[in-house]
């Protein structure tokens, strides 16, 4: 086995220390009756050469796309060489988790950064080292939420949160009777303000709206700020799309009082879904209520600044069955990813971009209305996805697309049947004009079967 | 190495007008400006203007300030840092796999359904345990998931039961979770060799008594939904009577949950399945050395026995095998079944941390039944190799047979005013990460070695010389240990001052 570095002489060296005469005589702790008397029922042990095959052929019988249209959570943008340079760096990627801060600096004045940066992003005060993903921060969040607005158990969502992240809620908050998630109806593709006002009450503790929402249009947080704090609500923000924080105002500037979300826009590859980057920020106020690790500034014994993991009277290692949430890790390798990003692409890096993927998406959207099957569904505005009514076959369209290694957009029926028969579709800086007119002009083919 | 004393923060060295990132030509008309005045983006405080080489030289020489795997042992009791092969990373690379789309068809992305199925069916193996969901993305999200799985399952049954019973050497975040899991926590008192204590426990200071398994079973019989229980414990110690405990809990229709933090003593050798596990979660990220990352990301399957195979999390990989004809190779497809009535739902907004598990797969492929089995064996080994090297010169607070981890306590050098702390800064002097220090919490100044199978003798030979080295100087020279250490970037940092006034992120000037 070419990872087990022992010799057999060397492995007698080590026997012969502890007194044993084989490897298994050290089982003894483990009762006869309840080990394992047979070798396990799998394959034998593979060469380097060989397991670098069975994989490649694994990853070769996924489809691959000239395009993808598709975003709905994961989206599909362009990652600058320095980030898979810097991250293979074994300092960086083999590490653990710095809880010796005098040999884990760079970790921690990493993750320093990365807070000030996702503060910057979203205007707020306070973040944590990440969470898991965009679901899991919607979870963490409310439950915060209920946490700091001791009486109140409910916690209102908008329908144009992402679906998945709405059905990760649901599991969490399933076991906690006393504690309500309460869905809020969209009208005009945003979040509708007469059914939010006609459910605010006393009992709710935090009202969750997509920034931009799921169906990718812009809701006016100040707008629905302002009912949502007269009822004594906390405003939160999820973003399933970070990168719109280049074009749009931090939601904590404009009435958001915590912001959640899914940050894997900055330096990662759609992946299948994961490993992805959950985060959260905060107001001041609530710091010591954050879920998660938070790294803080210090000086050592000789008055140098450094970093420690800090705040740590909230964590389950301290505080056990009364900590603040059990996660006991974070994303790291994905906020060195983003840190790397964030910092290459600078204010002007972020905002150009961030403008280069709505002209994207508004290109694209104008193309496809050129198409006699094409039609609007709302006007909100929008960052880099926008929802279309295809008035044709929606099969017809897919299989047209796939034919031609494209990827068509989200059939939306999928999720909401009130949108059936519609596509979210998304562009961004990776979509060049030639492949949106190739989309244009295999959907212009598309037979019509209705 | 460390060869900067200070690298400023990236927000104390921005020149506006740097770049690091440039932009393609724009191909289409520009943006028109639909945002209302008010959401228009209004600036940033903090984000750096800097160059890519200023970017990467920052980053760089931070990273130089960290320990890693490859600077040499990693000793962290219970967190199994063993090699990180570099296959691992160069497959989960690959753009076959980096550029699928979670939302794409089933029929496009048959590749990774093959790969996420493959692995379910090692760790079902593994475990002898006959369901797996590979949607947690951690330990501790694992056990989540695990603890919603006993809930879903007694809430099918009708039954309202509302205590978790948890070991008092278990991890924080079991009882974390149980409570976040609706749940109340019951201590289980630990016996003098560790595991857990069928009968009650009198404190021998202030002779409180506290209740054993037997009669908090009695007592609380139908409240209990289960325990959690980690095996071998967090003395590295295997709960020799698992068994008996499953039997006892499952007579009162209780569940046992197996926290797997520490499995890299078992593979190959035992199966939670076999001694009546009904569920429990690996963590990829020790056992299958997937890279911490520096905290993640991590992955944390969870495996079930029948009894909650329904209530698993939806989506759940299915194979199909597809008519062939007579005599040909049987042909699968595979698809996600997302019609399961009784699931809990989702634990994760896609898949989980699928970057992560294949590196597992590709670390259970390179290991093979064979490989997998000398990895424990050798992981015993050294553990015990180290055990018998330093048991003269720290004291073993417990005295049952060592599987993969053995925990010291600091008893003999407190006798010099020397503590688990200052053996462990120490140790950073002499160029090693320190082991995992202070837990568990039931052996006083714990200092918890975990080598793994990664070690050769020569460094497990210079580890242990070291740390014999530090019990001399304990007794000579107490002060350089409390000065400890000197050697490293940084010498002790005031965490008090960190935790009063808390500074979180930069702000300008």
């Amino acid at each position: 086995m070419r990872y087990l570095p022992s010799s057999p002489a060397e492995d007698r060296a080590l026997l012969d220390t502890i007194g044993a005469a084989r490897a298994e005589d050290l089982l003894s702790g483990i009762p006869e009756g309840l080990r394992l008397n047979r070798a396990l029922d799998l394959p034998s042990q593979g060469s380097e050469q060989e397991v670098a095959w069975q994989m490649l052929d694994l990853a070769n019988k996924n489809t691959r796309f000239c395009a993808q249209f598709l975003g709905a959570g994961a989206y599909d943008h362009f990652v600058p060489s320095a980030i898979d340079a810097m991250v293979s760096r074994q300092e960086w990627f083999t590490a653990y988790t710095p809880y010796q801060p005098e040999i884990s600096q760079g970790t921690l004045q990493h993750i320093f950064e990365y807070q000030t940066l996702i503060c910057d992003l979203t205007g707020l005060d306070v973040t944590n080292a990440s969470l898991y993903d965009g679901g899991t921060a919607c979870v963490e969040t409310a439950l915060m939420a209920v946490r700091v607005q001791k009486k109140r158990h409910t916690v209102l969502v908008s329908r144009g949160i992402h679906p998945l992240y709405r059905d990760v809620l649901q599991t969490a908050f399933a076991p906690h009777q006393d504690l309500h998630l309460v869905e809020v109806g969209l009208k005009d593709g945003v979040t509708d303000l007469a059914d939010l006002q006609a459910k605010l009450n006393d009992d709710v503790a935090a009202v969750m709206v997509g920034y931009p929402n799921f169906l990718g249009a812009v809701e006016d947080l100040t707008a629905l700020a302002g009912p949502v704090h007269a009822a004594g609500a906390l405003l939160v923000s999820v973003t399933q799309e970070a990168l719109a924080f280049g074009w749009l105002e931090a939601p904590g500037k404009v009435g958001a009082d915590m912001a959640c979300g899914e940050a894997m826009s900055f330096g990662n590859r759609p992946t299948f879904g994961g490993p992805y980057l959950g985060f959260l920020a905060v107001k001041d106020a609530h710091k010591r209520e954050i879920p998660g690790r938070v790294v803080g500034q210090t000086k050592d014994l000789d008055g140098k600044t450094g970093y420690v993991l800090t705040l740590t009277a909230r964590e389950q290692h301290i505080r056990r069955d009364k900590a603040t949430s059990n996660i006991c890790s974070n994303q790291g390798l994905v906020t060195l990813r983003a840190n790397l990003f964030l910092q290459l692409a600078g204010p002007e890096g972020l905002k150009g971009l961030a403008a280069q993927n709505v002209a994207k998406a508004q290109h694209l959207r104008q193309r496809l209305l050129d198409l006699p099957d094409m039609e609007p569904v709302f006007d909100a505005p929008f960052f880099n996805e926008f929802v279309l009514r295809y008035k044709g076959d929606l099969a017809a369209l897919q299989e047209a697309c796939l034919a031609e290694s494209l990827l068509p957009g989200l059939d939306l029926g999928r999720f909401y049947p009130e949108y059936q028969g519609c596509i979210l579709w998304c562009a961004t800086e990776l979509h060049t004009r030639r492949m949106i007119e190739s989309l244009v002009e295999i959907l212009a083919r598309v037979p019509a079967t209705v | 190495m460390f060869l900067r004393q200070r690298e400023p923060l990236s927000f104390e060295r921005s020149v506006p007008g740097k770049r690091g990132m440039d932009l393609p030509k724009l191909d289409v008309p520009a943006a028109q400006d639909t945002r209302p005045a008010h959401l228009k983006r209004s600036g940033f405080d903090a984000l750096p203007e800097l160059s890519e080489v200023e970017v990467i030289r920052h980053f760089t020489r931070l990273s130089k300030w960290n320990y890693g795997v490859d600077d040499g042992i990693y000793p962290l009791g219970s967190c199994t840092m063993k090699h990180n092969p570099r296959l691992n990373e160069k497959v989960a690379g690959l753009p076959g796999f980096t550029d699928s789309h979670p939302m794409a068809p089933d029929a496009l992305v048959q590749g990774n359904l093959e790969l996420l199925y493959t692995l379910q069916e090692w760790l079902k193996e593994i475990t002898g345990l006959p369901g797996v969901t590979l949607q947690p993305s951690a330990g501790a999200a694992g056990e989540l998931t695990g603890v919603m799985l006993i809930r879903a399952y007694h809430v099918a049954q009708g039954a309202k039961r509302r205590v978790i019973l948890i070991p008092d050497s278990g991890h924080g975040t079991n009882p974390a979770t149980a409570a976040m899991a609706g749940y109340d926590v019951v201590e289980l008192p630990s016996r003098p060799d560790g595991t857990i204590s069928f009968e009650d426990v009198t404190d021998p200071v202030n002779g409180k008594v506290r209740k054993g398994l037997k009669t908090l079973v009695g007592e609380l019989g139908p409240e209990i939904a289960g325990a959690m229980i980690t095996n071998p414990n967090t003395v590295g110690v295997f709960e020799y009577r698992f068994k008996e405990i499953s039997d006892l809990l499952h007579s009162v229709g209780a569940l046992v949950y197996m926290d797997g933090a520490n499995m890299n003593a078992l593979v190959g050798v035992a199966r939670p399945g076999d001694f009546g596990v009904d569920v429990m979660h690996l963590n990829l990220h020790k056992t299958f050395s997937t890279p911490h990352g520096g905290g993640g990301p991590g992955a944390g399957p969870v495996c079930v026995g029948e009894k909650l195979l329904p209530f698993l999390p939806v989506p759940v990989v299915v194979r199909d095998t597809v008519k062939v004809g007579e005599g040909e190779v049987p042909k699968h497809s595979y698809r996600w079944d997302w019609n399961r009535p009784q699931s809990i739902g989702k634990v994760h907004t896609f898949f989980g941390n699928f970057g992560i598990l294949v590196r597992a797969l590709t670390y259970c492929l390179s290991h093979g039944s064979d490989g997998l089995r000398e990895a424990t064996l050798r992981a015993i080994v050294n553990a015990n190799y180290i055990r018998a090297r330093l048991k003269d010169a720290y004291a073993l607070h417990i005295d049952s047979p060592s599987l993969h981890e053995v925990v010291f306590s600091d008893t003999l050098q407190a006798k010099h005013d020397v503590h688990t702390l200052d053996i462990a800064k120490r140790l950073i002097d002499h160029g090693y990460h320190p082991p995992t220090i202070y837990f568990p919490l039931i052996v006083p100044g714990a200092l918890m070695i975990e080598p793994t199978e990664s070690e050769g003798k020569d460094e497990l030979d210079a580890f242990c010389d070291t740390l014999l080295a530090i019990a001399k100087e304990a007794e000579t020279d107490a002060e350089a240990l409390h000065q400890a250490p000197t050697l490293a970037p940084m010498r002790r940092m005031d965490e008090t001052t960190a935790a009063r006034k808390p500074v979180l992120r930069w702000t300008k000037a």
